[in-house]
């Protein structure tokens, strides 16, 4: 819960149609088509991703503001922070 | 998080998808261009600048438009090309590149491979050079072409290959499809619609193929044949040009289509959004008749 995390200046997010989606600029051929959606929470996390604030702020932030278990969004967050992870829109802060 | 190659869910009327002809100015003056007529001074003086065009692009943007093409004319033939293709892949844009490839060089593949397009599409008029160029009206034209479609693959860049089917060059278009099919990872599709010329001729019109003459070119090919008659089989769709889609010309006029030209709103003078919410549905099309009538018969789409 201490880990910080940076977002990866090779991808953009926007909003379009409702949507938040994630971008990435140095696409390979493989991904050439391809965009990532967030859902609600998703989209929170990646606002509040600043490079400075630890997991466990963002979390506490979310928990403030979303009708949702703490140990839910701890298990959701820590999928989705594998996703972006895998997909390199995020990196620790310290990598 | 979901990897998807399209929304899910899309209000009735969103600016998802934009055509952009940056320029009507082309280094080739192919014979059956519909807007070769336009590449002239006087013409090209009234083009947008770079300034307009980036505004327009932050409504555009701003508006949430994702997916966006390039095209002219020849869009690399502007000098402020990579200015105005920076601006669109920097702010999140999913951008095709139409481009005629024989200004593609080293360093703009190379420029096109630090921030890769979602598609670059590219004519290939003919297999054989005489054709080729005969089409382009510009000798050496093929070998250029043949060059930049091979350093866009060493780059691995996404890049798919198309002919417009015509009186000139009906004897090579299966043999352009077979050249690239032994092509990794690069796509082809074949049209056969002409267009008349921006400035109202007809003239492009007369080296178009009867309805009779495709189905021979294209029941050659099997493959091509199945598609258009899997297309032909489904019920016609109402087109969605004005509804998801939309059109903007060198000048600034957004229109609902690139075929369709009939009314346009300025957007030097007006915004993306005011013109796009308010404007096109009011521009007339054959295509959005009454949703029980079939759309006028189309064998292969525009390419």
């Amino acid at each position: 819960m201490e880990a910080v995390y940076t977002k990866s200046p090779d991808f953009v997010q926007r909003d379009v149609a409702g949507e938040c989606i994630l971008i990435p600029l140095k696409r390979t051929l493989t991904e050439s088509n391809c965009i990532y959606v967030l859902n609600e929470t998703g989209a929170a996390f990646w606002r509040q991703l600043d490079g400075h604030r630890t997991m466990k702020t963002i979390v506490s932030s979310l928990l403030d503001h979303y009708a949702v278990q703490a140990e839910q969004l701890e298990k959701d967050l820590a999928t989705l922070i594998d996703d972006l992870v895998s997909i390199h829109a995020i990196t620790t802060a310290d990598a | 998080m979901q990897r998807l190659t399209r929304l899910p869910v899309l209000p009735s009327r969103h600016p998802l998808h934009g055509q952009w002809e940056l320029t009507c100015r082309c280094n080739l003056r192919c014979v059956m261009c519909y807007t070769d007529c336009f590449n002239r001074p006087e013409h090209i003086r009234n083009e947008l600048t770079t300034h307009e065009i980036l505004r327009i692009m932050d409504e555009v943007i701003e508006v949430g438009c994702l997916e966006l093409c390039l095209t002219g004319g020849e869009p690399l033939i502007r000098p402020d090309f990579f200015t105005i293709y920076e601006h669109a892949i920097s702010n999140g844009l999913l951008v095709t590149l139409f481009t005629n490839g024989t200004m593609i060089t080293e360093t703009i593949a190379d420029q096109l491979a630090s921030r890769p397009p979602k598609r670059i599409e590219i004519s290939v008029h003919g297999a054989t050079a005489s054709t080729f160029d005969r089409i382009t009206q510009q000798d050496g034209s093929h070998r250029r072409v043949q060059e930049a479609i091979a350093m866009l693959m060493d780059r691995r860049l996404p890049l798919t290959l198309k002919t417009t089917a015509m009186t000139i060059n009906k004897g090579e278009v299966l043999l352009v499809k077979r050249a690239v099919q032994s092509m990794p990872r690069v796509g082809y599709k074949v049209g056969d619609e002409m267009r008349p010329a921006l400035n109202g001729s007809v003239g492009p019109l007369a080296l178009g193929l009867t309805p009779d003459e495709c189905a021979t070119l294209f029941q050659q090919d099997q493959e091509i044949w199945n598609e258009l008659c899997t297309r032909e089989s489904k019920p016609a769709a109402l087109c969605s040009s004005g509804e998801h889609r939309f059109h903007i010309d060198a000048y600034g006029m957004l229109q609902l289509c690139s075929g369709n030209r009939q009314e346009g709103y300025d957007l030097r003078t007006g915004s993306f959004r005011n013109g796009f919410y308010n404007h096109l549905p009011t521009f007339p099309c054959q295509w959005k008749v009454a949703s029980d009538s079939a759309a006028p018969s189309q064998v292969v789409p525009h390419v």
